[in-house]
């Protein structure tokens, strides 16, 4: 017995080591150590019959072969599985440069909503409440109400669409319409934006368009200065154009602030040392601004020697239009989606 | 408008290390907008005047000579190919160091000692185009070099050409807008008024020798003003003895260096006194005016009369308006107040007597008169702004002054001054701590003070309030009140020293724009889920985009459009982006777009029109109009009503949709508007299909319109989301399938189901068949129900039982169950 048990070993460890595959190992493993029939469980069997001194060498040897048979399968098991693994990952092999298919069309902000959004945040964060008004305004919101009478030239530099058979009725030139609408409406203290459409008689190419965007901002307090509006302007012109960018403020006349003034910022471009963008003066105009004159914040129903306050505006478009490089205005109201794809 | 920076040193004493960049950029940091600075001579460095000695052949070129210059100290050996190069010719000579522009052309280059041919050459004489001279020189060849043997004086070879030609001047290009509200800064006295306080110096004071008419005159002179407010002054001056002609040097020097072209002697004095001091001024010829049997001569100032012409200084004439203003002889018109003269009077060489005119008009009639001819002059961008009637005066004299020493036989014969005005110079109180309080920056009194004297204004201390007497020159329209003092003292002080601040406010939140909110939650569930575009497109559309629709309903339409292509408000943003469909179909399959913008509605009653009155503008709601289009789909409608049921998913709305009149571009089978408890809040169609063929529509066509407006009112009233307690118990699902009429709609048939039995809690309709496997008049159609008993599992009888109740139910609707 301890001759077969010895001459098992020695077979069946060479079987092993010379299995094909993992199906082969199960079958020479079921063949010698299968519990039922297999040849090793079967020669231990036998053990019982044995002499009890013989038994316990016997029994030792057999355990002992039993052990290294056992641990001969799970090796070569072991072996064998990385080798079918390794073929089934090869066979599994993907095209790591290959996009996903099928195609998932995605969909696409206008290139001026990103830019709104954005801003609109800013100042919801700020306290500022988002207004709206008619893009069809009266001759009076649009104007006289805040501070262009009827005849002022300022007039002049803002082509105005009319309206046929409501010769008070104008397209609105500019966000500030709304201003004392909203004055009205809220009373002070208050802090609005109105980022909106506006409209312009005038030709298009590359560089105007008759329909745009802008956005106006004002606030009213007891206490809010022209140094107040310097703060803000570069809170904004920060959150546009980055962290260092610096404001400058210059003279500038329009009719509904008193001061008023020019708002440039350093060129995001060459950081103010002079490109093309900015016509190598290292400051692009962004912001009209100015504390509001008296008469307006009159007209909105507010006290101005109570009260006193500052707005500003800027164009939306323009913005969005510097932010991506986009150089032909036209093209944000072109309703190409090749362009607005892209965004 | 330029201004020549030697001109202004004239009025203020700037020493020589102030640079006209540094006046320049001063003026833009407190005052104007300046564009550009053009200095004449800016190619003139090291280029002097050359006397060529001699001027060979040069012995390896033929169209090349050699020249020896002399430049006074030394002489060079220039080679030269200049076509007019000859001995004893006084030339502009570039020395080494010198930087021209090659044949006028590219980026300047430094000149450098060459050899040309083999032939030293230490310089070059240049061509007018080389120099940047070819205004003041045009040559006639290219080939041609400046000759200026007749221009300057022997004595000046070896000088700098700049200084002879006195091109060292350099212009300031100020922006007319910039100056809209300045009638102070239209002349070099006024911009020399601001450098003066700009550099803290004094500017010299505008001095002029009165008129002194002759005491036994020929003419005598008479003006009438009919209306004193559109012209509150006019000063006029008969001067005899005109000889007309060229103007001296230094005035027609004066003139080209801003831009004006000189004419003659006495139209150049109009100019020049316009832009020295802002005034603009007029010259008649006095023969041509209507003299009366007293040899009166007569100017009215007047409207227009009906049906009067005038022809032009410019050759063109017009009708005249009875609203414009018009300055007249007793018999005609004889100018365009303020903005041109006209032919008939206008200066000629055989003009003998002149009258000069100064007057000051209403700067709105000025301005609509203008526009109505559409003239716009140098004389009335200057009236338009309000100019000071003070200015007449000085102008007068000063034109009279230049007169005499330009044509010494000028004799005044008769001067009228007819006024009629106020300057509004106040004074007025102002708080003094209204600075600090508008500014946020506490500016010494004694700085505020010092700005605001330096700019003409006459200050008095009483106590915690200064008393303003405002100059005449910025009293016209500019400043009026406190806040226009402190603009003054903030803009000089400059904005630069101020310092920023974040105002300390209020943390309650802002009131939310609600509208705005649904747009914005729209725009992301049509982006980031339904995967459309967002396109913006114009307010109007054209009239033939209407009657592609056939649309009857009245649009409103613009008075003034831009082209008369798209005169009319949209009623929807349909139109619009039907053509986007069109144009984008060329390269996309399936297109998915959608806008969000206001619509026009005349019929219907908007916000208010003014704060008093009843008049209101018509409405302009907010839509959301989604548009798909897909090559090879016959029934987009289904992408349409995707998106309308994400949208309802996401506000937790719930919608149905029923027939309603069909629009004449609405499918008539293929439509239907959207309820939300029981309000209309849009409309679901595909195109019809005559109207898609009058867009070229290749592509069937789905809309879904959705008014924002009513959407955020319907979301108003919305039951707020609450959570369903899970079931205790087993819910079983079943499926069944079968074929019923087409007519047959579903909403009668998921009300069959679910009335069938109370254990049946959903029923969801999750396939339909139309097809060649059935016949035409049916439908597949499979339901998936959900069965569940709140207390106990159901068993299968009683599931068998219900089932058995849904087919009956569906039998009395005409279904046949299959399997």
């Amino acid at each position: 017995m301890q001759e077969k048990l010895t001459q098992l070993k020695k077979t069946t460890l060479s079987t092993i080591a010379g299995a094909a595959g993992l199906a082969d190992l199960e079958e020479i493993e079921n063949k010698i150590l299968g519990r039922k029939a297999g040849e090793l469980t079967e020669l231990m069997k036998g053990l019982k019959d044995l002499p009890l001194e013989e038994k316990k060498t016997i029994g030792a040897l057999a355990n002992e072969v039993k052990i290294a048979l056992e641990q001969a399968v799970a090796e070569k098991r072991s072996v064998l599985g990385a080798k079918d693994a390794e073929k089934m990952f090869a066979a599994e092999a993907i095209d790591l440069s290959a996009p996903a298919l099928p195609k998932n069309e995605r969909g696409h902000f206008h290139p001026n909503t990103i830019v709104q959004r954005s801003i609109e945040e800013l100042f919801s964060k700020m306290g500022f409440i988002i207004a709206d008004g008619p893009e069809l305004e009266s001759d009076y919101f649009n104007f006289t109400s805040i501070n262009i009478p009827a005849d002022h030239p300022a007039r002049d530099t803002q082509d105005t669409f009319y309206v046929k058979d409501h010769p008070a009725w104008v397209m609105r030139t500019q966000t500030s319409a709304v201003q004392v609408r909203a004055m009205r409406e809220h009373g002070a203290p208050l802090r609005v934006i109105v980022p909106g459409k506006c409209f312009r008689n005038e030709s298009t190419d590359a560089r105007h368009e008759h329909t745009f965007y802008q956005l106006e901002g004002f606030a009213v307090d007891k206490n809010l200065t022209l140094a107040h509006m310097k703060g803000v302007l570069e809170t904004v012109a920060r959150h546009l154009f980055g962290p260092n960018t610096e404001v400058r403020l210059r003279p500038k006349f329009y009719p509904f602030v008193e001061p008023g003034v020019n708002g440039e910022v350093t060129c995001s471009l060459c950081a103010g040392s002079g490109c093309r963008v900015c016509k190598h003066t290292g400051w692009m105009e962004i912001f009209g601004a100015g504390m509001i004159h008296p008469n307006v914040l009159k007209e909105g129903g507010i006290d101005p020697k109570v009260y006193q306050g500052f707005a500003f505006g800027f164009g939306l478009s323009r913005l969005a239009m510097m932010k991506y490089s986009i150089d032909d205005v036209r093209l944000m109201e072109s309703g190409d989606l090749r362009f607005i794809k892209q965004f | 408008m330029n201004i020549s920076f030697n001109w202004l040193k004239q009025y203020v004493n700037l020493p020589d290390s102030v640079s006209a960049e540094e006046v320049a950029e001063k003026l833009k940091l407190s005052t104007v907008e300046v564009e550009g600075i053009e200095h004449a001579g800016a190619l003139l460095g090291n280029v002097v005047v050359g006397k060529v000695v001699s001027a060979e052949k040069h012995p390896q070129a033929d169209k090349l000579k050699l020249c020896q210059v002399s430049v006074g100290n030394e002489r060079l050996q220039i080679v030269c190919g200049g076509s007019n190069v000859r001995e004893g010719m006084l030339v502009a000579l570039a020395k080494v160091g010198a930087k021209v522009k090659w044949h006028g052309e590219g980026e300047p280059i430094t000149l450098e000692p060459a050899k040309i041919r083999n032939v030293e050459s230490f310089g070059m004489i240049c061509g007018a185009s080389e120099i940047g001279l070819a205004e003041m020189f045009p040559p006639k060849d290219d080939h041609e070099i400046v000759d200026l043997t007749d221009v300057v004086a022997e004595e000046t070879v070896g000088k700098p050409l700049a200084e002879i030609l006195n091109l060292d001047d350099a212009i300031l290009e100020i922006d007319n807008k910039s100056l809209s509200n300045r009638p102070d800064l239209w002349g070099h006295y006024g911009i020399a008024r601001e450098v003066a306080v700009l550099f803290g110096k004094n500017i010299k004071d505008y001095k002029t020798k009165p008129i002194k008419p002759a005491k036994k005159s020929a003419v005598s002179l008479a003006v009438e003003i009919k209306d004193k407010n559109l012209c509150p002054r006019y000063m006029a001056v008969v001067v005899s003895g005109i000889k007309i002609g060229e103007s001296p040097d230094w005035l027609k020097a004066r003139l080209s260096a801003v831009g004006i072209r000189p004419i003659n002697n006495v139209v150049d004095i109009t100019n020049y006194v316009m832009v020295d001091l802002g005034e603009p001024m007029h010259a008649f010829d006095a023969k041509q005016l209507a003299v009366n049997n007293k040899q009166l001569t007569s100017i009215i100032v007047r409207k227009a009369e009906p049906g009067e012409f005038l022809t032009l200084l410019d050759g063109n004439k017009i009708e005249l308006s009875v609203e414009d203003l018009v300055i007249a002889d007793s018999e005609k018109p004889l100018a365009l107040a303020g903005i041109m003269g006209g032919e008939y009077s206008g200066i000629n060489d055989k003009t003998e007597t002149i009258i000069f005119e100064a007057a000051t008009f209403n700067a709105s009639s000025i301005r609509k008169s203008s526009i109505r001819h559409s003239l716009r002059t140098d004389s009335s961008a200057r009236f338009e702004k309000s100019l000071d009637p003070n200015l007449c005066n000085d102008a007068l004299n000063k034109a009279v002054e230049l007169l005499g020493e330009t044509c010494r036989s000028a004799k005044v014969e008769a001067l009228v001054d007819e006024k009629h005005f106020t300057v509004a110079t106040g004074p007025i109180s102002i708080e003094k701590n209204i600075f600090a309080k508008k500014l946020g920056e506490e500016i010494p009194a004694k700085q505020i003070v010092k700005i605001l004297a330096q700019l003409g204004f006459e200050l008095s201390d009483k106590g915690d309030k200064w008393s303003v007497k405002i100059p005449t020159w910025r009293a016209t329209k500019d400043v009026s009140m406190a806040e226009d003092l402190v603009e003054e003292v903030a803009r000089i002080y400059g904005y630069e020293n101020l310092k920023s601040a974040l105002p300390d406010m209020s943390i309650a939140p802002p009131a939310t724009n609600n509208i705005r909110a649904l747009e914005h939650l729209l725009r992301d569930v049509l982006v980031r889920d339904m995967r459309a575009s967002e396109i913006y497109n114009y307010s109007f559309v054209s009239r033939e985009q209407k009657e592609k629709m056939r649309d009857g309903a009245e649009y409103l339409e613009l008075d003034n459009p831009l082209s008369k292509e798209k005169p009319l408000l949209r009623r929807s943003l349909l139109p619009n982006l039907l053509e986007n469909v069109v144009k984008n179909i060329e390269y996309f399959d399936a297109i998915k777009i959608f806008e969000i913008g206001k619509i026009f509605t005349p019929e219907l009653a908007g916000v208010r029109a003014n704060l008093n009155g009843s008049e209101l503008l018509p409405r302009q709601e907010n839509y959301l109009t989604f548009v798909a289009a897909e090559k090879k789909n016959d029934k987009p409608y289904n992408s349409a009503l995707a998106v309308l049921e994400r949208i309802c998913e996401e506000l937790s709305l719930t919608f149905v949709i029923k027939k309603s009149e069909t629009k004449s571009w609405q499918h008539p089978t293929r439509s239907g508007e959207i309820k939300i408890d029981d309000k209309v809040v849009g409309a679901i169609y595909e195109v019809e299909p005559s109207v898609s063929a009058n867009f070229n529509l290749s592509v069937r066509t789905a809309i879904l319109e959705l008014n924002i407006d009513a959407l955020d009112e319907a979301r108003k009233e919305a039951e707020p989301l609450a959570y369903q307690k899970l079931p205790l118990f087993p819910e079983v699902t079943r499926d069944i399938a079968f074929t019923a009429d087409k007519s047959v709609a579903h909403e009668k048939i998921i009300s069959a189901i679910q009335g069938a039995d109370a254990l049946i809690k959903n029923a969801e309709l999750f396939d339909v068949y139309e097809g060649e496997k059935i016949s035409a008049d049916k439908k597949s159609l499979a339901y998936r129900l959900t069965l569940a008993h709140a207390e106990r599992t159901l068993n299968t009888s009683e599931i068998d039982e219900v089932m058995a109740k849904v087919n009956k139910a569906l039998k009395v609707l005409g279904a046949e169950v299959r399997g």
